[in-house]
């Protein structure tokens, strides 16, 4: 009896020891969810640069206070996302080639930020990139490619089209299948919005996307193993 | 079962279920990891610069002599693979293992990285103080450099200095060199390094000459080879026989391996001669004067090779034209050696194949680039210099004398007497170890350079002067090229000449931009695009001058080699692997761990025995043995091998290191710590082959790590299977 109970309890003990290490993961699922704050650099608002150009306050004396967002193309900043794997951060040389003519917020604390990097300080470290921490850091051994989600999604799909209106909904729904939405308030760079797990992925590519603008043929995504595993 | 204790059945149980529970917990959470590393990110990168995307820069691969060109892709800023520049006229986009694993002599973990005075960590400014301070108590003929071979504005630079400091003591040395081929070649065809055109010959017979592994150029030779081997060509699929004590690369390729008794190679070539003579073969006079008393039973007798091969060897030779022979180091490594060579050498003459397949090459233009190549005549130059303490000041670059120089020459206590030895070292080797200053040497992937391959391949008095440019940026601040250093104390000497260039890459550049017209630049009006077109190709073709000496008439009195010893009955014939080579490269694990491709054997050295020798000798493989020579001894594996002559052992060069660095360090034996002091007697090469050992039992055993065979496994039918290999049936030397 005693030998029987202490079994019991040490599996017991087990379970709730690995269990309760499984309850801190994120686990496998198709909604939103927030990831863990990543500490930026810069707190970089999302929301305001690619955000819906709705009027919040037509007569408020702070033109940051007018208009949601400006909604710039993603592609304008992050320029590899068509033609290579990785999306990429924007060239510091990018973010000050608009800042230096936007005078409203050059005093903002995190423009002023931005532009210690570019101008250094007391003449040294000039042009120095902004070290961001990756947060959609997948594992080693998966492979995620850009390029091609963006050419098969926005580009065959005719989501160009959509664009020529001016704004940037065709590529902002594209992108926020796996970053979430943007224009989304208090969107900033510090956390990944998606689970981003096998699970998730595939619950994707199992499903029949369109391949072209008329939408009458359609396909699922790969489904091999050597896709995305190296 | 114990009363109250866990027992096993309880044990595994829990051990059962706890493994599932972590399992299953374990799925799902091996998911990204949000802030752990940066993003790649730029302030201002150029417009090609994208993420993800490969950038590829031409450059110059160092890992061996041959000089072959190569194409670098860089991802990110960081150089990830090398390839061939299918521009080359000498690798055509190729390139071999050695040369892909020079990432690795990049990447290497034991790179020293700073300077070190006396084991202390010093600035730039210490060192070169510290040289400026030695030198000025130094006279010129005080001051010595030793560096392997050097060639392109590196060698220019040093001339410059050793000029500056009125030194004429630059000794070149490297451990495995052609230097007999050189010297045989100069007297025999009149030129140093022909072109020697395997795609051009019906026929190949080869002595030892390993072109597919590591002799001279192997890239290059592997394409001819490769051309040579196709039955499309007009001159149809052409025929290799190697002919070597030990088989190699080439010879396991070969469509007949004979095995000689080593140092009979020169025997085997005058009788050819005579055989060909006899067979209607118009012979020139000299050659038929020469291999007059070599009749083939008197040289089957001496070399072993059957009567019947003999004249097989001779129809072939008659049959097939163009044919060419060559010499490689496995016939040249003997006190007779350059006799040897020069019977080969008189046998191409014989079959007309000089100036059908041997080529006359072209040289540099630029007789100040040229490349200095040396011997061990010049270590041993420099081993009596320094035993007599004649030099304060001692350089070292690229090279590592105190590992690779034969015990007998006591290289290591004659070096610790210079007064000051400086090592300019990439690695903390056996070399810079000893030495009082180390200066840290970039990686070729860091390194500003030109050079001039020696063996040049291509048409006509084509030639090339190859450019070396960084891949990336340098790994570690505080590392420098050889140029750079040549410079910083050039600036010492001539400061009025020098100050005025910033770094090598400052002088490389006007240096070019100086010849450009010269170079080939002519069309390029401005500066800027002759420089990008430069860099971009890093290749800079020119016309070659073709300069030829008049071949000798020679009649090579051949003299017989040494009889065996009763005590050491055994000729060593240390190899030449075709990726860790003179041992330099034996700290790039790829090398290491890339199988030997006859043994199969990995991160080890070995001994390989006949089948029927081993029997004889009651070893088995993986039998731990003594190699005893009159030199020393070292212990290694033994490995059953029926590719190699009964009365010859072979060895792996360029292991059993002690220093270098963690893979290198420790890992097999170093043969050239037993080889004797026997040395060419034409050119005063080392003779490689000329060492006798005996083979002795230890009573260890282990098990040889390779791919090849029924590998590991129990050890107790092991003698067994080693006494199945050594049947009659796999005797080679008997068979072929």
């Amino acid at each position: 009896m005693h030998r029987f109970l202490r079994l019991t309890i040490l599996l017991a003990g087990m379970f709730v020891a690995t269990g309760s290490h499984a309850a801190g993961q994120p686990f496998t699922g198709t909604e939103d969810q927030l990831g863990p704050e990543v500490p930026q650099p810069i707190e970089f608002p999302h929301n305001r640069h690619a955000g819906k150009g709705e009027v919040i306050d037509s007569g408020a004396q702070d033109p940051t206070q007018k208009y949601v967002g400006m909604e710039i193309n993603c592609m304008y900043c992050h320029t590899y996302a068509r033609r290579s794997m990785v999306s990429g951060i924007p060239p510091l040389r990018k973010c000050i080639g608009c800042h230096q003519s936007i005078e409203s917020v050059r005093e903002a604390p995190r423009i002023k930020k931005l532009f210690e990097y570019w101008e250094g300080t007391d003449g040294k470290d000039a042009q120095k990139p902004v070290p961001w921490l990756k947060v959609h850091d997948l594992p080693d051994f998966v492979r995620f490619n850009h390029e091609r989600h963006i050419q098969r999604f926005y580009f065959q799909q005719g989501k160009v089209t959509q664009d020529e209106a001016g704004g940037n909904d065709g590529i902002r729904e594209v992108c926020s299948y796996c970053h979430g939405d943007i224009a989304a308030k208090n969107a900033t760079v510090a956390r990944r919005q998606k689970p981003i797990t096998m699970g998730w992925c595939a619950n994707c590519h199992q499903k029949d996307h369109a391949v072209d603008a008329t939408g009458t043929e359609t396909a699922r995504g790969p489904n091999d193993c050597f896709t995305c595993h190296k | 079962m114990s009363e109250n204790g866990f027992n096993r059945r309880d044990f595994l149980k829990t051990l059962g279920w706890g493994g599932t529970a972590v399992a299953l917990s374990g799925c799902g959470n091996t998911s990204i990891e949000d802030g752990a590393e940066f993003v790649t990110s730029y302030s201002e990168p150029a417009d090609y610069v994208i993420p993800s995307i490969g950038v590829y820069y031409n450059s110059t691969c160092a890992q061996c002599d041959a000089g072959c060109n190569i194409t670098g892709r860089v991802r990110e800023g960081r150089v990830i693979k090398l390839e061939g520049n299918a521009a080359s006229a000498i690798n055509h986009g190729k390139t071999c293992g050695l040369g892909q694993a020079g990432v690795q002599a990049h990447y290497n973990p034991d790179r020293v990285t700073q300077p070190k005075l006396n084991g202390q960590t010093v600035t730039w400014e210490q060192a070169l103080a510290a040289i400026s301070e030695k030198l000025a108590g130094a006279s010129g003929a005080e001051v010595a450099f030793l560096t392997g071979g050097v060639s392109g504005h590196v060698r220019a630079l040093l001339d410059n200095y050793l000029a500056a400091l009125g030194s004429r003591e630059h000794f070149v040395y490297e451990a495995v060199s052609p230097a007999v081929e050189r010297a045989v070649n100069t007297k025999m065809y009149g030129t140093a390094m022909p072109r020697y055109r395997i795609d051009k010959a019906r026929a190949v017979v080869s002595f030892g000459a390993d072109f597919l592994g590591a002799w001279v150029s192997p890239v290059n030779f592997s394409q001819q080879y490769a051309k040579f081997r196709k039955g499309n060509r007009p001159e149809g699929r052409g025929v290799l026989v190697q002919i070597e004590p030990k088989m190699t690369l080439t010879g396991a390729n070969a469509d007949r391996w004979i095995a000689i008794r080593p140092g009979t190679e020169g025997i085997l070539a005058l009788g050819l001669i005579n055989a060909l003579g006899a067979a209607g073969v118009a012979v020139p006079g000299d050659a038929a004067a020469a291999a007059k008393d070599y009749t083939t039973e008197r040289v089957s007798a001496e070399t072993g090779v059957s009567a019947d091969q003999i004249g097989r060897l001779a129809t072939l030779l008659k049959e097939r034209t163009p044919s060419l022979v060559l010499a490689g180091s496995a016939a040249e490594g003997y006190a007779n050696g350059s006799q040897n060579a020069e019977a080969i050498a008189l046998l191409n003459r014989a079959l007309g194949n000089v100036g059908a397949t041997i080529e006359t090459s072209a040289s540099t233009p630029f007789p100040q680039l040229a490349p200095r190549v040396g011997n061990r005549a010049a270590l041993t130059a420099l081993n009596d210099g320094l035993a007599a303490g004649k030099y304060k000041v001692v350089f070292t670059c690229g090279t590592n004398p105190v590992y690779s120089a034969p015990a007998s020459l006591k290289f290591a206590d004659n070096y610790a007497k210079a007064g000051f030895k400086v090592a300019l070292a990439q690695y903390l080797d056996e070399t810079a170890q000893a030495a009082d200053l180390v200066l840290p040497l970039d990686s070729a992937m860091e390194a500003w350079a030109t050079s001039v391959p020696e063996y040049m391949g291509g048409e006509g008095n084509y030639t090339q002067l190859s450019v070396t440019q960084p891949l990336m940026e340098r790994l570690y601040a505080d590392t420098r090229s050889t140029g750079d250093i040549l410079l910083a104390l050039l600036k010492q000497r001539s400061p009025d000449e020098y100050s005025g260039f910033e770094d090598f890459y400052a002088y490389l550049r006007s240096a070019l931009l100086a010849n450009k017209t010269a170079l080939g630049g002519a069309g390029e009006a401005d500066d800027d695009v002759f420089w990008n077109v430069t860099l971009s190709q890093a290749i800079i073709p020119l016309q070659g001058v073709v300069s030829k000496s008049a071949p000798q008439s020679a009649a090579p009195a051949l003299s017989a080699p040494a009889a065996a010893d009763a005590s050491y009955p055994l000729r060593l014939i240390p190899s030449v692997s075709a990726s860790i080579r003179d041992g330099r490269h034996a700290n790039e694990p790829w090398l290491q761990e890339s199988p030997d491709p006859l043994t199969t054997i990995v991160w080890d050295s070995w001994v390989e025995i006949h089948p029927k020798k081993a029997a004889e000798l009651g070893i088995v493989e993986g039998d731990i043995v003594d190699v005893t020579s009159k030199s020393g001894t070292i212990q290694t594996q033994a490995y059953i091998f029926p590719g190699i002559h009964p009365d010859a052992v072979s060895m792996p060069l360029g292991y059993g290191h002690t220093a270098m660095g963690r893979y290198a360090k420790g890992t097999g034996a170093n043969v050239y710590s037993i080889l004797d002091a026997v040395y060419d007697k034409d050119t005063g090469e080392l003779a490689l082959n000329e060492t006798s050992v005996k083979i002795s039992k230890t009573d260890k055993r282990v098990i040889i790590v390779k791919e090849e065979g029924p590998a590991g496994g129990s050890q107790v039918n092991r003698a067994k299977i080693a006494v199945k290999v050594s049947a009659d049936k796999v005797d080679l030397s008997k068979e072929v």
